[in-house]
């Protein structure tokens, strides 16, 4: 995986049953449209809850990450292909 | 299926960080991968059934595994990834029953027996658990339904990846003649090997066999061994909150590279120490008791000694302390591998303020960092000495005795 960890733009759609579902995010002077959500999972540091996004735009694989406390979406990192 | 008496059921699921790994990343699906730690010196912590099938074992050096597979992709470990699964997957087990021992991070035993009449039966339960495992997070798991502890273990082990086997009461007899001595839990290679030198090869023979000889020649293991060559156990599911309490806190590390230099040494026990002391305050307990292990450089040799103090303890600059100076009654005899920091003797830690101004100070102090990481996060506010290296801290790999909850859930890097 390359570590990236740049703040992004993303859209979101908050779903009944507590689902956050990310549509696309801005990276790069580009728009990726997420193709599918690979895994999700959860860490806390310290009291802040972070929520981890494996996604695919189709062609690369990328996480994301949600900080609930600040409400900021992070590209963690990318598969290098 | 109705048995009678008991009703237990043992879950266990199929290659578990590699296949979350797997789902994770769609590419790694029907692939050889190897999951291998984030440290540098690193084995394969399990690998996929695809690379299971080319020879690959969990517990191999990277350069073996890529030797014995060259297709073998390997994937360094993320372990928040899995402690959060397996928390979850033991949520769901919960929903049928508040009897489950979590025996391990990717294994746990429900008791079911109570839960028959509101879920119909034990299949009902277990097809439902296969379900939401897969739905939630796309991953299989292994199930086996028996009257008790022991042969539930064993039933899972039978169809593996994805299986769901029963063993009823009337089927036990049968069962245990047709099982090799090793496939039960609890014999290992070296007890396999002293029971075959007796002509001992199935569980069938186990049970036959005069238990006053296996007495005589393993002691009181010997009657347990009798009892499990019949498939009887009647040891209990206990849940974490009725388990016995814990007997020592302690952290180890595999330093990145072999050390020498007593500083560097100092510096990866103080945060050890650190360590320790966070987790004994944060769930209550003090330790009477110090104890250092150190493994050299050559693998094979190292020294485990203890120190037991007048009073019990938790800061973590005491503990750190105490591993000094039984690290000084010991030179070192090559470079250094791996550290281990625990303190064992365990109480309730007395909440009492010290009554002389400079210790009041030190609970002060420490009262403070631990507040201000429990906030922003382990080790945003430290020692001074751990600053000089910026190398991550805390713990990396996923111990054994993990727990979802209490004092044996060690947060993982």
């Amino acid at each position: 995986m390359e570590q990236i960890r740049e703040p992004i733009r993303t859209a979101v759609l908050f779903t009944p049953g507590e689902q956050i579902k990310p549509v696309w995010f801005d990276w790069r002077r580009r728009q990726h449209r997420i193709v599918r959500t690979t895994y999700r999972w959860q860490e806390k540091q310290g009291e802040t809850l972070l929520l981890h996004f494996a996604v695919t735009d189709g062609e690369t694989l990328y996480e994301l990450i949600y900080n609930v406390q600040q409400q900021q979406w992070l590209l963690n990192s990318r598969e290098a292909g | 299926m109705s048995l009678t008496g008991r009703t237990i059921l043992h879950l266990d699921q199929n290659a578990f960080f590699a296949s979350v790994e797997q789902q994770a990343n769609p590419e790694l699906q029907g692939k050889p991968i190897a999951v291998v730690g984030a440290g540098h010196r690193t084995v394969i912590t399990t690998c996929s059934y695809e690379a299971r099938a080319r020879g690959v074992k969990t517990g191999m050096a990277i350069w073996e595994g890529k030797r014995t597979c060259p297709e073998l992709i390997i994937v360094t470990g993320d372990n928040k990834k899995y402690t959060h699964t397996a928390t979850q997957v033991v949520a769901m087990m919960r929903d049928y029953t508040n009897l489950v021992e979590v025996y391990s991070i990717d294994e746990a035993f429900l008791d079911i027996t109570g839960s028959l009449a509101l879920f119909g039966s034990a299949e009902n339960i277990a097809y439902g658990l296969k379900a939401r495992i897969r739905h939630r997070f796309g991953l299989t798991c292994s199930i086996g339904i028996a009257p008790n502890k022991l042969l539930a273990k064993l039933a899972s082990e039978m169809q593996k990846p994805d299986g769901l086997t029963t063993i009823t009461p009337e089927e036990v007899t049968g069962v245990m003649e047709r099982t090799p001595i090793g496939e039960l839990c609890g014999i290992g290679k070296k007890m396999e090997r002293n029971l075959h030198l007796l002509g001992i090869r199935s569980c069938g023979q186990l049970g036959r066999y005069p238990p006053e000889i296996l007495r005589r020649k393993f002691g009181l293991v010997g009657e347990h061994l009798h009892y499990m060559g019949l498939g009887i156990d009647d040891s209990p599911v206990i849940p974490d909150e009725q388990a016995a309490p814990v007997k020592s806190v302690g952290h180890s590390m595999t330093l990145p590279r072999d050390v020498e230099s007593r500083q560097e040494i100092l510096r990866y026990l103080l945060q050890l120490s650190e360590m320790v002391g966070r987790r004994a305050r944060r769930y209550g307990v003090s330790g009477k008791t110090v104890g250092l292990y150190v493994r050299y450089a050559d693998f094979d040799t190292s020294f485990n000694r203890q120190q037991t103090l007048h009073d019990h303890i938790c800061l973590s600059d005491e503990i750190f302390r105490t591993a000094v100076s039984i690290l000084d009654t010991e030179p070192l005899a090559q470079p250094v591998r791996l550290l281990g920091v625990r303190i064992t003797n365990l109480r309730r830690r007395n909440e009492q303020l010290p009554l002389f101004h400079q210790e009041r100070r030190k609970v002060l102090v420490t009262e403070a960092m631990d507040a201000a990481n429990s906030r922003f996060g382990e080790f945003s506010v430290t020692f001074g000495a751990l600053l000089a290296k910026d190398e991550a801290k805390g713990s990396f790999v996923i111990s054994p005795a993990w727990r979802p909850e209490g004092i044996r859930c060690v947060d993982v890097q």
